[in-house]
């Protein structure tokens, strides 16, 4: 039955060639790079925050989607890279393109750590543990004093090269290093989840004795799939970081956890490719809330809760009518 | 010596509050195999409606059951409408472990967003309805006023009302019976559909009682964004699986214990690492004794 299933499926998709994904990779630069030049600058740190959100999202969808593990507490993880990359910066001098390596290398050893913990939970309590974690890292940084408390620490990119022109602005440059960060780090994790590690991580969600069977280490490649996972979602840090100016525990509230998680539940958790949909929905419908209820209601009230009334009626829906996100279900549907 | 023994007594009254809502987390568990992580959000409204109450007639002593019974409401409703169906369609697939979980922070959202439509910027306000002045041990005041007592002395009466439903009366039976082997219960005429819906809505009662006492016990207000209650959640689920999370008996060990060591840690080590702390001592149990300080070794694996 499910066999019969895989093999309609693949009849029916087209051969993805590496050509095909760089021309689409190009593509995409491409619009951004017409974009970036035609908005204001609300619009590209818009802009800027939905390819931070493409990192994140990523990052999550490699881990829940493709391992299955599952983590409530992403933005711990992004507050880790988000203060090594500040610490590099302040602390060592480093040069900026270094400082978001720091954060990647790091991430990704405290990912190891948190995975070696994580690949023996299941479901639920990989799901409290990771919670746990998102709620206690942040308010670390009140304890130690080169962690700034409160207030945080600076991180800086830096203006534009004076090269790019005069007009050349601080959130079209934010832009344009989060776009290229994350067509970089999609680009590194489509052909790691085609390598045979991806396929091992799917053999192993699908089904753990089998894989067992097969030879598969199940403990390493859970904690590998891990600790890759970490480094992007340490990468995405440092991303935020850039667009916020700083890093303090309030950069990194729970909801920014819960906000990933559900943006890669409304990605579809299971397609890497549906990772556009979930950023764009994360940063549109506020704004498209917003505009809704001042035309509507004109209450203070509503203009606040109705952004988040949208995304967990969304995250509830999505959940009962297309479990495996919107892409596969309009796959299936055009299968059938 | 006396400050050791003043901490012990804070973190007894926080630990027996943790253990509340770890007993809310363990009947869901038992009956649904879910945790609900909506479970601070319900707490909330539920001691919104108790703040309500509590402003309307002034007794806190009507304010606590309506709010219990709310909370058994809301819990029953979520169970009914929600879980059942989602649990029913994914029930064979092992694979979508998660849309439980996704669908109860879903419904923590919508919880909030609710609150905040209905509370908007006001503060819900439950002042403790006892005296929070400690007694005066010779000529000095120790941290044990007649309002931890109380907050004692519900957790303690609430224990044993539950385990005597659990031992003692057929619903406990058959709330044991059908999380234990829900097949066999339903073949011998248990409705486990039914008792699962009860079990949640006791979870329901338990938690806004914790809600209600977090409170009291703390900055005696809350609003719609309270982070308290996530934090209730947090230690609510690390008292729950230090217990084993199958045990009521371990829940209300395992928040005790966890308020304790909490307790000393804010009080000898410095206040910002005790969040940090309660995920230390997550991480350890479940790798050291997965099923808990009281389990069994044939217990469920992690």
């Amino acid at each position: 039955m499910e066999l019969s299933e895989v093999k309609v499926v693949d009849v029916h998709k087209p051969q993805i060639t590496n050509k095909h994904r760089f021309i689409g990779f190009a593509l995409i630069a491409l619009t951004v790079f017409i974009l970036s030049n035609s908005v204001d600058e609300w619009r590209a740190f818009q802009g800027a925050t939905v390819a931070v959100y493409v990192v994140a999202i990523a990052s999550i969808i490699l881990l829940t989607g493709y391992s299955g593990q599952i983590s409530l507490g992403h933005g711990a993880l992004l507050a880790v890279g988000a203060y090594s990359a500040a610490i590099a910066q302040i602390n060592f001098q480093l040069p900026i393109l270094l400082c978001f390596v720091v954060a990647v290398i790091t991430t990704s050893l405290f990912g190891a750590l948190l995975g070696a913990a994580a690949a023996r939970l299941s479901g639920p309590y990989l799901a409290g543990t990771t919670l746990a974690l998102a709620v206690g890292l942040p308010s670390i940084a009140n304890q130690f004093s080169f962690l700034g408390g409160e207030q945080g620490i600076s991180f800086d990119v830096g203006w534009p090269p004076l090269s790019f022109g005069e007009d050349f602005t601080q959130y079209k440059w934010f832009f344009w290093i989060a776009t290229l960060a994350a067509l970089i780090s999609m680009w590194w994790v489509q052909n790691i989840l085609r390598s045979r590690y991806g396929r091992t991580w799917r053999a192993v969600k699908t089904n753990e004795v089998a894989a067992e069977l097969a030879g598969i280490n199940i403990g390493r490649s859970k904690v590998l799939a891990f600790t890759v996972s970490s480094g992007i979602a340490g990468l995405a840090g440092a991303l935020l970081a850039m667009t916020t100016n700083n890093v303090s525990p309030s950069v990194f509230p729970l909801a920014l956890s819960f906000s990933l998680a559900t943006g890669a539940v409304l990605s579809g958790v299971n397609t890497l490719g549906g990772v556009i949909i979930g950023s764009v929905a994360l940063v549109a419908i506020p704004e498209i809330a917003s505009l809704v209820a001042d035309r509507w209601s004109g209450s203070e009230s509503v203009a606040t809760l109705l952004p988040d009334l949208i995304v967990s009626a969304l995250l509830i829906l999505t959940v009962f009518l297309a479990p495996k996100g919107p892409i596969e279900k309009l796959r299936s549907r055009h299968v059938k | 010596m006396f400050q050791f023994i003043n901490t012990l007594l804070i973190g007894i009254t926080a630990g027996s509050i943790y253990a509340l809502m770890a007993i809310a987390i363990v009947l869901v568990w038992r009956s649904t195999r879910v945790i609900n992580f909506a479970q601070g959000g319900l707490a909330l409204a539920s001691s919104f409606v108790g703040a309500s109450i509590l402003e309307k007639t002034g007794s806190f002593w009507i304010a606590l059951p309506i709010a219990m019974l709310a909370g058994a409401l809301f819990s029953a409703f979520i169970e009914f409408f929600f879980l059942r169906p989602l649990l029913k369609r994914s029930g064979d697939k092992g694979e979508e472990i998660f849309l439980p979980i996704i669908a109860t922070l879903g419904l923590l959202g919508i919880i909030k967003a609710v609150l905040n439509f209905i509370y908007g910027d006001r503060v819900g306000v439950i002042a403790p309805p006892l005296s929070d002045k400690g007694f005066i041990v010779s000529g000095e005041s120790i941290a044990l006023s007649p309002m931890r007592l109380l907050i004692l002395g519900t957790v303690f009466l609430l224990m044993v009302v539950l385990t005597l439903i659990f031992q003692r009366t057929n619903l406990g039976l058959s709330l044991r019976a059908s999380s234990f082997a829900p097949e066999i219960s339903r073949l011998a005429g248990v409705r486990v559909d039914v008792i699962r819906t009860v079990g949640w809505a006791i979870s329901g009662a338990a938690g806004a009682t914790a809600g209600i006492l977090q409170t009291t016990n703390g900055s005696g207000s809350i609003t719609p964004e309270s982070f308290e209650f996530s934090l209730l959640l947090v230690f609510g689920f690390v008292a729950a699986v230090i217990g084993g999370i199958e045990s009521l008996v371990g829940a209300v060990l395992g928040g005790l214990t966890l308020g304790i060591i909490l307790a000393i840690i804010l009080m000898y080590v410095g206040g910002s690492l005790v969040f940090f702390a309660a995920f230390l001592i997550l991480i350890l149990v479940l790798l050291l004794r997965p099923h808990g300080i009281i389990g069994s070794k044939g217990g469920r694996r992690a």
